[in-house]
């Protein structure tokens, strides 16, 4: 039961196990997505050079060049939102993994039905983004409209999640915006995401935006209530 | 922190630890140490003062009766004149006998006061002496014969003085004795307290692995005596540890191996589930039986997986400001979104912001086991409330099972605990469910219990600490 209004997002699934691989790979195509399957990270890296792709979905455990290293080599070549899939819920696979780039994770056993919720709330763009005025926050410029944030002109290089991390909190700017906010505006989850997430996610930012990440003014942390872009 | 650490080793009542009866038998060896002292004080020194009171008696007996000889040839003075004459200590009486006629200086002593084995033995001319009592009084009777036919001389000498100074050396010798008692008793009981601190580490340690601390070891440090058994005791920790942990990491290896197989079969399944509609009956229901397999298969995989990983000590607990209420009401809906219905959620007013500190994967976990528990084993889920207390806020989940019994409470939370009449239904959990549940509510610092639900069923009540007045989340 194909969704008829796909519009045909391309998913690249980067997975060893064969078997996964094709009932994932059959699952989505169901749902309506278009599904390229690598067996490893280097045909994966191959795949990507190749055509532009919505999603990754990457294994972590890989033989080879194993996930991290796969994610780390997709971000320095691309803003392509990375679901990576981890065998371990422990804390550190999971931080390790959104260090590396990911932007989400899922854990063993997935259910892909799930998953194309996922793939569906990280490919989107952000919300009402056309309607949004830009913001600028000391030399930092962020476009909604048009998906960049520039500072002195020049790009500043934000991931899709990173980018609708920072507009979301420009949107509200000078309100605090909770983990859990955080969570439903940028990942589509409901309460029961994973406030990891976000943290790591502000940590990768301010990497990117902050003139001295250890001393934010542009995200900076409300003491057990979120995070906030002041006025 | 040890179990022991609190508990005071020797309360009266209640066998007595090592150290009590060390302390007992410390106590017990002063105070017979003591009186044997005592006792040999007493002997020796009461002797001693007798014998030289004695001694003194006697010469002055003496001394005196010398002088009444000489009084007597000298004829000058009458009898009664010259016993008043002669020198004598304060309370001393003399008597003198001649020829069967008595004189004394007393009104009290006279020779009936004598007893007759003393003045038989003195008229024939031994000098003695005896104690006697006049009036309930002590005195020490001597005889001294006279040249004289039937003459003698005697004098009666108190010795008042003396028994109260033996009154007064036996009472101190006494108190000595009885103030022996709690004293050293006190002395002991701090005393024993360094001596036996090895001993404490030893429990200490022994219980802090019995309470499931695996790392907890003796350290022998400033204490030489402890180095042999701190050796082994630690190496047998080690070895126990080693393998627990070996153990627990072979259940996660296993359950981890399982977890790529069970994405391939819960995802086929889930394909051919699409064209379920377009089987025959037998193959629905084949379909149906594989998948409620797959489905407890998965979660006997994941509750496995969750409890050897606490068990290899990887507790990655991630503690933040939980609503609790919303994490209920979420999980009742997750419940009702899987075709489990609905059922009421009774949030208390001051309940309705309250936050609690937990690690939310984990309390949701709890919440799902407890509510998947009262599906399958207590008849389907009745109610579910959330309450709120001074410092501390619960979830109460009853079911509509016939509850468990009294005796049954503490084993619900055990591995693979079943209840006793529970015979393996389709829809049985992993066995796993509440093992897991309590482990997780202690890890945040929680507690869970089972009591009767009102309408008959069991009644599981989390408790989980929540700090006083925190009402408002941002």
């Amino acid at each position: 039961m194909g969704s008829p209004g796909s519009t045909g997002r391309a998913v690249l699934i980067i997975e060893d196990d064969e078997r996964i691989r094709r009932v994932v790979s059959i699952t989505l195509r169901r749902e309506g997505l278009e599904v390229i399957e690598a067996g490893s990270g280097e045909e994966g890296l191959a795949r990507l050079a190749e055509r532009p792709f919505d999603i990754v979905l990457l294994d972590l455990m890989l033989p080879g060049r194993d996930g991290f290293e796969v994610c780390r080599e997709i971000r320095r070549v691309s803003t392509t939102p990375v679901i990576m899939v981890t065998a371990r819920a422990d804390s550190h696979d999971v931080v390790a993994g959104l260090e590396a780039g990911a932007d989400d994770y899922v854990t063993k056993p997935f259910v892909a039905k799930e998953l194309s919720a996922r793939i569906r709330a990280l490919a989107r763009r952000t919300r009402a983004s056309g309607a949004r005025p830009r913001v600028v926050v000391g030399d930092l410029e962020i476009a909604p409209a048009d998906g960049v944030v520039t500072r002195d002109g020049a790009v500043v290089p934000l991931t899709k999640t990173e980018f609708k991390l920072l507009a979301e909190l420009a949107a509200e700017r000078g309100r605090v915006l909770s983990r859990e906010a955080l969570l439903e505006r940028v990942w589509g989850y409901d309460y029961f995401g994973d406030s990891r997430l976000v943290d790591v996610h502000v940590r990768r930012l301010r990497k990117k935006v902050e003139a001295d990440p250890a001393n934010p003014t542009i995200v900076t942390t409300v003491r057990g209530m979120g995070y906030r872009l002041p006025e | 922190m040890s179990p022991t650490a609190g508990r005071r080793p020797w309360p009266l009542g209640g066998p007595p630890s090592l150290r009590g009866r060390a302390t007992l038998a410390l106590t017990a060896v002063a105070v017979v140490l003591t009186t044997a002292v005592a006792v040999g004080v007493w002997v020796f020194a009461t002797q001693y003062l007798l014998y030289t009171r004695q001694n003194v008696t006697l010469g002055q007996a003496v001394a005196n009766a010398s002088l009444v000889q000489r009084g007597l040839s000298a004829e000058g003075l009458s009898r009664p004149q010259l016993l008043s004459q002669l020198p004598r200590e304060t309370g001393s009486v003399s008597l003198l006998v001649d020829d069967g006629e008595w004189s004394t200086t007393s009104l009290r002593i006279g020779q009936e006061e004598l007893p007759e084995a003393l003045r038989s033995a003195v008229r024939e001319g031994t000098p003695s002496r005896q104690r006697i009592t006049v009036d309930g009084e002590p005195y020490l009777a001597v005889g001294v014969p006279l040249a004289g036919l039937d003459e003698a001389y005697f004098e009666v000498f108190p010795l008042r003085e003396l028994d109260s100074t033996f009154e007064v050396l036996g009472v101190l010798l006494g108190l000595a004795v009885l103030a022996v008692a709690p004293v050293s008793a006190a002395v002991g009981w701090w005393v024993t307290r360094p001596a036996l601190r090895p001993l404490d580490r030893i429990s200490a340690a022994a219980a802090a692995i019995a309470a499931g601390d695996l790392g907890a070891r003796i350290d022998p440090r400033g204490d030489p005596s402890l180095a042999p058994i701190a050796a082994s005791f630690n190496a047998t920790a080690a070895a126990l540890e080693q393998r627990v942990r070996a153990d627990a990491r072979f259940a996660s290896d296993v359950s981890h191996e399982l977890r790529s197989p069970l994405t391939t079969m819960l995802n086929a399944m889930a394909l051919v589930e699409a064209y379920a509609d377009d089987l025959p009956a037998d193959g629905r229901e084949g379909l149906a039986l594989l998948r409620s397999e797959v489905l407890d298969f998965e979660r006997l995989v994941a509750d496995l997986l969750e409890i050897s990983r606490t068990d290899a000590g990887n507790t990655d607990l991630v503690i933040e400001d939980v609503r609790l209420a919303a994490l209920v009401r979420e999980a009742l809906t997750r419940r009702a979104a899987t075709g489990g219905g609905s059922v009421d959620l009774t949030v208390r007013a001051d309940a309705a912001d309250t936050v609690v500190r937990a690690d939310k994967r984990r309390l949701e976990r709890v919440l799902r086991n407890l509510i998947d528990n009262a599906d399958t084993h207590g008849g389907g889920l009745t109610a579910v409330s959330v309450e709120r207390s001074p410092d501390s806020a619960c979830v109460v989940v009853d079911d509509a099972g016939p509850g468990i019994p009294a005796e049954e409470r503490a084993a619900v939370f055990e591995r693979f605990a079943r209840g006793s009449g529970s015979t393996r239904a389709s829809s049985d959990g992993s066995g796993l469910g509440l093992s897991l549940v309590s482990r997780h509510v202690q890890l945040m610092g929680g507690s869970v219990l089972v009591t009767d639900a009102p309408g008959g069923g069991a009644r599981f009540v989390v408790r989980l600490p929540a700090d006083a007045g925190t009402g408002q989340h941002p």
